[in-house]
């Protein structure tokens, strides 16, 4: 079950990532889209995301890490919810910009935003349980005797992912 | 067992003992250690990746004095040195599009420094391409005032201030007094222009010719911008080293 979330959570984010990294620009746009952010930290957080989304992502599908990428992916698809139900609830028509592309709706498009924060939560609830129960078969933490079971990475609190 | 015998069992116990507390010690250093370079490597991942994306998206400086800037009939507007027809970069942009300040940011500076270097014939097209209000009466708005500007250098300034002070999509900005007051920053000094804006005396022509070059260019996104007619890919046009490369190539 947490290979599962893992690989799933970790091949989301690579997907999502990897659409957005050929081009940076298109992404500080969608982060801007949200309106959530003041110019300076859209425009970083529009450049760094993708990448951080990648490194996250193999950092799951591979197993090394577990823990800690899991908190982070979790935070992260927190983020994304929060982020979707404040363009939701302040009116603001625009495209999630999830998996690249981003900004403002053409004409006739429709946001998606409640599938959107669906799908974002589910992906939350699978880094919570990759964070409480890892890492999982087939982990190079298990390989590198990182397992779930040492206490090195902190306690149970931080599953609150 | 006597009393030597059992010293000496409990010292070779305690000796194990050691000698386990030792292993696990090294065992928990090796992880810290496993631990803390992948931790590292990770870390180090995402700021290389960071780094290359910033520095890509790096803005030219401004190299010096403009190429002449000329409003045309049609309001379209091109930047280049005198005798300078190729290769031609069009610019389609809509003055309301988030996309479009973006480019501005990261690319308006290359534009105006190839104009200046005489290595490409910048052509402005300001359209509006949003059907949705209030992004639509924005466009408009900010498009017709752009069209009362008849000098090239204040229209540019004016466009720059345009996209500087670009309203929130979901708001109704680019009020009539903003427009004028930015004229003013612009050094505008065309005598009708406050009135001219009042009146948006120009909408009709900003709405006409944005169809006639959205159907003739077949714009679905803005911003477009082609090379010689040929639509310049956006990881390039967000490129400054990129696009400068793609243009000056064209060039030859």
């Amino acid at each position: 079950m947490t290979t599962v979330a893992r690989l799933v959570l970790g091949g989301v984010l690579i997907a999502a990532g990897g659409l957005k990294i050929g081009n940076p620009a298109d992404s500080v746009v969608a982060v801007k889209a949200y309106q959530l952010l003041p110019e300076s930290i859209a425009v970083t957080v529009g450049y760094a995301l993708p990448i951080l989304e990648i490194v996250v992502g193999l950092l799951l599908v591979v197993g090394l890490l577990t823990r800690v990428a899991a908190v982070i992916a979790g935070l992260l698809m927190f983020a994304f919810v929060f982020g979707i139900a404040w363009a939701w609830a302040h009116g603001l028509r625009i495209d999630c910009g999830c998996f690249g592309g981003g900004g403002q709706l053409g004409v006739g498009e429709e946001p998606t935003y409640l599938l959107d924060i669906l799908r974002d939560f589910g992906l939350v609830l699978l880094g919570a349980w990759a964070v409480r129960f890892p890492p999982g078969r087939f982990a190079l933490d298990g390989a590198l005797g990182l397992g779930g079971d040492n206490r090195i990475e902190g306690d149970d609190d931080d599953e609150q992912g | 067992m006597s009393k030597a015998e059992r010293t000496k069992t409990k010292t070779a116990r305690e000796k194990i003992r050691e000698q386990q507390a030792e292993a696990r010690l090294r065992e928990r250093r090796r992880r810290i250690a496993t631990y803390v370079t992948a931790g590292a490597v990770a870390v180090a991942a995402v700021g290389l990746g960071w780094w290359y994306a910033a520095s890509n998206s790096q803005a030219e400086e401004a190299a010096g004095a403009l190429a002449s800037v000329t409003v045309q009939p049609d309001g379209s507007v091109v930047m280049a040195n005198q005798g300078v027809t190729t290769p031609v970069v069009d610019v389609y942009e809509d003055f309301q599009c988030p996309a479009c300040k973006e480019l501005e940011r990261v690319s308006g500076q290359t534009f105006k420094n190839l104009a200046a270097e005489g290595k490409a014939k910048v052509v402005y097209h300001p359209i509006t391409i949003f059907s949705q209000e209030p992004t639509k009466s924005n466009s408009v708005r900010a498009g017709s005032a752009a069209r009362c500007v008849a000098d090239g250098k204040q229209w540019l300034a004016f466009h720059d201030l345009l996209y500087q002070n670009q309203p929130s999509e979901t708001e109704a900005g680019f009020t009539v007094d903003q427009l004028k007051n930015w004229g003013k920053q612009a050094g505008v000094t065309a005598p009708d222009f406050d009135q001219c804006v009042t009146t948006q005396k120009h909408a009709d022509a900003q709405l006409s010719y944005s169809k006639k070059i959205i159907d003739a260019q077949k714009i679905d996104h803005t911003p477009t911008v082609k090379l010689n007619g040929k639509e310049i890919d956006n990881p390039v046009l967000f490129s400054p080293q990129d696009l400068r490369e793609a243009i000056t190539k064209a060039a030859k």
